[in-house]
């Protein structure tokens, strides 16, 4: 390629990095989440005798969060009874709550960007919608709520944040 | 036109031996055929005489409470780069081969306008095109493009590109020139499975998917920055991390499709934080823990606080901040008051940390008199640090929660709270454990015999 005779304009420029702030708002459903609350003895066996429980039963689980007296997690909404058979045991105050969806909110280095985090949690609590919990990644802000209500609230957010952004 | 972008750190431009070492691996590409771009980092690392740092303390000297300004602050520290491009274009002169250096914007680097944190746009490569075709080899500085607001404006302004900011330019360099590979050279031999401050013998990973190397670097590891791996992702450009100063064949960065099959692929840790947990079991009703959920986070969010490694559930919330932050969320929690308002005479009172600040207390006696006050207490553990797992097609196996949390309940380690993704699974331990957690972990998951 002789390039000698190429003007700045004539070249193809190129874009790159993504672009900073929320890309995009997406839905997943088909989950269960279990919630076990006051457990008994010292906590952090307690939690763990719950993870083997479900272990052996051979369930995967996801979103694990720890609460101040339990835990709670997902599994997909076809392990849900086999959960409820497998922490039975080891759990007496326990809660699965079907059909919920995880919201997520993509945005590039969310965790770096000052503020952003809790600009959308601020904004997804005042949508009224109930979150039942809430967690991040590097790149996406990821909320378990109500699979009947994620339609609205993908709507509101795709509304209040990409919207705000343009 | 093959086109080998060599992009060199800090340690491989530090001394005139390492600069040798790295000129000569820049001559070595050419001889076998290879048209070398060369992107450099500024010269040393940190305490270094023209390390970025350094050069940010020539301002915090005249007066270390005056703030500089961003856009000074990037002119200053952009010198860095020049520098060090400069005098490893002599460098290469003096060994005979042509070499001409360039400022990110003389390579056509074009940026967004946030100062210090600056993001690639586009890149006109035309400069460099013309360079090569005349025989030279471009040396570029790294971290730096400018931002144009629009045509017509004269000049434009630099901006750098935040962490990671040499890398990206080689990257996106790589990706621009069409380049057949892109290498990193850095003072060690690859991706390993571990810090090897926290695990001597961790081995060298021989080949990794870009969302594994995407991952790991975004979790702690510096041996490549995430940015870099995105942009040589997207553009699907073959990407290398090598050792300037050893023989050793360095690490792949390849394509998930060039690597079938589920793994872990490391142990990593990261970042000072302090985490707060939030006890809303006060709230006299499901409609005011709500409320004070919204003002949580919406007074984060005014503040520009960062947040890890959320949490929330019917009776609290929590989330971690980073250290330098902390003192911010401080101020402006510690004693915040929050009336309900309408007809009810109670307030919500939020107190960090287990014992009352005096404002805390003063605020409940002044507040007393008013009505009821009701105390939002939020647990503190300061000195806190993220461990991950990261995996290849691994983390939706049952069990691995389990075995993570297991190793650590064994070894009496204490996790805060836990996160999740496609690729990672992180906890958050006390930074007095992080390191051995990451021992533990790397033997737990046999990293030790990983290649």
């Amino acid at each position: 390629m002789n390039v000698a005779n190429l003007s700045p304009l004539q070249h193809q420029e190129t874009e790159f990095e993504k672009r900073r702030g929320i890309s995009r708002v997406e839905i997943r459903y088909g989950f269960a989440q279990v919630h076990i609350t006051n457990l008994e003895g010292e906590i952090q066996a307690a939690r763990l005798r719950v993870l083997k429980a479900v272990n052996e039963a051979g369930i995967s689980v996801d979103f694990l969060k720890l609460t101040p007296t339990g835990l709670s997690f997902l599994v997909t909404n076809n392990c849900a009874d086999g959960v409820a058979m497998a922490i039975q045991p080891v759990a007496t105050d326990s809660s699965i709550r079907p059909e919920r969806a995880i919201v997520l909110v993509h945005a590039v280095n969310i965790r770096d960007e000052e503020g952003l985090i809790g600009h959308i949690v601020r904004e997804v609590i005042e949508t009224g919608t109930t979150i039942d919990h809430i967690g991040d990644m590097h790149d996406r802000l990821l909320m378990i709520v109500s699979a009947k209500d994620a339609p609205r609230l993908e709507k509101l957010l795709t509304e209040k944040l990409l919207a705000g952004q343009e | 036109m093959r086109i080998k972008v060599m992009k060199f750190g800090g340690t491989s431009v530090a001394t005139p031996e390492a600069r040798m070492q790295s000129a000569m691996r820049v001559i070595s590409a050419k001889d076998q055929g290879f048209r070398p771009v060369v992107v450099v980092s500024a010269i040393g690392r940190k305490g270094a005489p023209y390390a970025t740092d350094t050069l940010i303390n020539l301002l915090n000297e005249i007066d270390p409470n005056v703030d500089p300004d961003p856009r000074e602050l990037d002119l200053l520290v952009a010198c860095g780069e020049i520098l060090s491009a400069v005098v490893f274009t002599h460098t290469l002169k003096t060994l005979g081969h042509s070499a001409m250096a360039f400022r990110g914007g003389q390579a056509g680097i074009r940026t967004d306008g946030v100062y210090g944190n600056a993001r690639i746009v586009s890149i006109n490569p035309v400069a460099l095109l013309k360079s090569i075709g005349g025989g030279h080899i471009p040396v570029v500085c790294g971290f730096q493009g400018v931002f144009v607001d629009g045509p017509g404006m004269p000049g434009g302004e630099l901006t750098t590109l935040g962490r990671g900011g040499s890398d990206t330019t080689g990257a996106a360099l790589g990706a621009a020139l069409k380049a057949e590979a892109v290498e990193i050279f850095t003072d060690v031999d690859g991706v390993k499975t571990a810090d090897p401050d926290a695990v001597r013998n961790a081995p060298t990973l021989r080949t990794v998917t870009y969302d594994e190397v995407a991952e790991i670097a975004h979790l702690g590891a510096k041996v490549v920055h995430p940015r870099a791996a995105e942009i040589a992702m997207m553009y699907g450009i073959p990407l290398w991390v090598k050792n300037t100063f050893s023989d050793d064949e360095g690490t792949q960065i390849v394509p998930k499709s060039e690597f079938p099959g589920r793994r872990v692929t490391g142990v990593t840790h990261t970042g000072k934080l302090v985490y707060l947990q939030f006890d809303l079991s006060g709230a006299a009703s499901e409609q005011e823990r709500v409320m004070l959920e919204t003002r949580i986070y919406e007074t984060m969010a005014r503040y520009d606080v960062n947040l890890f490694m959320l949490d929330m559930s019917p009776s609290s919330t929590g989330f971690a901040v980073p250290r330098d932050q902390y003192p911010i969320v401080e101020n402006v929690l510690d004693g915040l008051v929050i009336p309900v308002g309408g007809n009810e005479r109670r307030v919500y009172l939020f107190q960090v940390g287990r014992n009352a600040s005096r404002e805390v207390e003063t605020q409940a006696a002044l507040l007393g008199s008013l009505g009821e006050v009701r105390r939002v207490p939020a647990e503190l553990t300061e000195g806190c640090t993220m461990v991950s797992l990261v995996g290849h097609e691994y983390m939706q196996q049952p069990g691995v929660f389990y075995n993570v949390m297991h190793a650590l309940a064994e070894a009496q380690i204490q996790v805060l709270q836990t996160s999740d993704s496609d690729y990672s699974l992180s906890v958050l331990v006390t930074e007095s454990e992080s390191l051995r957690a990451v021992r533990l972990l790397h033997e737990r998951f046999g990293l030790s015999e990983v290649r």
